[in-house]
């Protein structure tokens, strides 16, 4: 994928959202050639001024269908209802902590469009009624820290909803998670938790990913459910994208300049699902396509895996990455996750048994206190599927020849 | 609880608080299997005498890691 490349043409019309960005393989979302961010005064000429946020936005919330694109895809209307109808004092919590080592479109928005963001977080709080509302970051992520503080700095305080603050967050795989958050947010450790009984009248924690606040922000102003997807798109690099749910997958990777078809990507990054590519190259980049299919576009990563790599080799790196971030509170996360990678890795060389791989995995599923392991083990069924021949032939003792990696090597 | 005790209960388990001690697999037969690290794997209580087993995993754990809640048979 070239850099020139990414500028684009054609599939991407309407960028409601933000503009291309190329950035380097891994870390936070800093891109090459900065897009200068969107200031106070540019923001309102844009969008005008921002809408009062009340309980009657649910309808609209409801027809647009709006799911959180923090991965999950929960609909954000049922989030609220369930809100609405519960009691205790709420915090409203934006959350920019993006975790997956490959995304970067929540860092990239965060950068370009920080009063967007602003704007849909002050929206939900008023209209749920939040007495605090916070901006959750992961530690290291000091360009969007820069963006957000030079963009509250500078917004005019508005009377009725809360005061913004800034917090931010471990720099872990799992700083991003809900409970993990909510436990952070009331001042204990940011790990994962599992909530015993809801206890009317607690405290409670509503957690939005910043692009679903934004898209409330546009939503709550009339601009009808976008129909564009931001996606980030592993190369040469990356390239954080804005495009029409309808552009297929071949548009999306020919548009950024690969030539040749992948043999799988990876969707929704590294606690994602694999999908050959014969199986998604005419599916459009939209979440709802993906579900008739039992995919997902998670939090919107798009992972291609050349011809020449073996998807068995590189899932047994992203197992024992997965494994190496597990926040070791839960036995089926601490002793799970490495079994699996352990066994993953055996088979790569040409040594295991692929029935208990899968064993192992269906163990685990569904045992943590939050769901890392089974993103790890879901990740493992759709590899040990996707990748059916390379198993077949390292069940039977050929090793794959080369070994090599076709992703950046991870950190662990 | 006056009516049939297995209806809409379920065993549950706070991974997090369990350290697979695995006293739970050892009083609740049938309930509790513990898996290849010894950490409990709970099954569905499906009879008045799960319910019981599972009580007495409940009242074993040392570290207080499981409950019998009551689940909504609508949800």
């Amino acid at each position: 994928m070239s850099e020139t490349a990414v500028a684009g043409t054609g599939v991407r019309a309407a960028r409601l959202l933000l503009t291309d960005a190329v950035l380097p393989a891994h870390g936070p979302a800093e891109p090459t050639d900065p897009t200068p961010a969107e200031g106070w005064r540019s923001h309102l000429a844009a969008f005008g001024p921002r809408p009062g946020g009340t309980p009657a936005l649910v309808a609209a919330l409801e027809r647009s269908r709006l799911t959180g694109q923090g991965g999950a895809h929960v609909p954000v209307a049922a989030k609220w209802r369930r809100t609405l109808a519960g009691h205790g004092p709420l915090t409203l919590v934006a959350n920019g902590a993006e975790s997956e080592p490959v995304a970067a479109k929540d860092g990239t928005l965060l950068r370009q469009r920080p009063h967007l963001v602003i704007d849909g977080l002050l929206l939900a709080a008023e209209a749920l009624g939040a007495q605090r509302a916070v901006i959750w970051l992961h530690g290291d992520d000091l360009g969007a820290r820069r963006a957000l503080r030079i963009a509250l700095a500078e917004r005019p305080w508005e009377g009725t909803a809360p005061s913004v603050e800034l917090l931010d967050g471990p720099v872990h795989y799992l700083a991003g998670e809900a409970s993990a958050i909510a436990q952070a947010a009331a001042g204990g450790p940011a790990l994962p938790t599992v909530r015993r009984r809801e206890v009317p009248g607690r405290p409670r924690t509503l957690v939005h990913n910043v692009e679903t606040l934004a898209r409330i922000a546009l939503l709550a102003r009339d601009v009808e459910e976008t129909g564009t997807r931001l996606v980030t798109v592993l190369g040469n690099g990356r390239a954080v994208v804005e495009v029409e749910s309808a552009t297929t997958f071949t548009e999306l990777l020919a548009d950024l300049g690969w030539t040749e078809a992948p043999q799988a990507v990876l969707l929704g990054g590294y606690g994602g699902l694999w999908a050959s590519w014969s199986r998604v190259a005419h599916l459009s980049v939209d979440e709802a396509a993906l579900r008739r299919e039992g995919l997902s576009l998670g939090a919107g990563v798009v992972a291609p895996l050349g011809a020449w790599a073996c998807g068995i080799h590189q899932t047994a790196r992203l197992v024992d990455y997965l494994a190496s971030m597990s926040a070791r509170q839960c036995g089926p996360c601490v002793f799970g996750l490495p079994a699996l990678g352990e066994r993953l890795g055996a088979l790569a060389v040409g040594s295991a048994d692929v029935g208990r791989l899968l064993d192992d995995a269906a163990s685990i599923e569904g045992r943590g206190a939050c769901h890392h392991p089974d993103g790890a083990t879901r990740l493992v069924a759709s590899a040990v599927s996707t990748f059916a021949d390379d198993v077949a032939a390292h069940s039977a003792g050929r090793p794959c020849g080369s070994g090599a990696l076709a992703w950046p090597e991870l950190a662990l | 609880m006056n009516r049939a005790p297995s209806a809409g209960l379920v065993l549950r388990v706070d991974p997090v608080a369990c350290e697979g001690v695995g006293l739970c697999a050892q009083v609740g037969d049938r309930v509790v299997d513990l898996d290849r690290w010894g950490y409990p794997v709970l099954e569905p209580l499906g009879s008045p005498a799960d319910v019981r087993a599972a009580r007495r995993a409940v009242r074993a754990c040392p570290r207080r890691a499981l409950w019998v809640e009551e689940v909504d048979p609508g949800l």
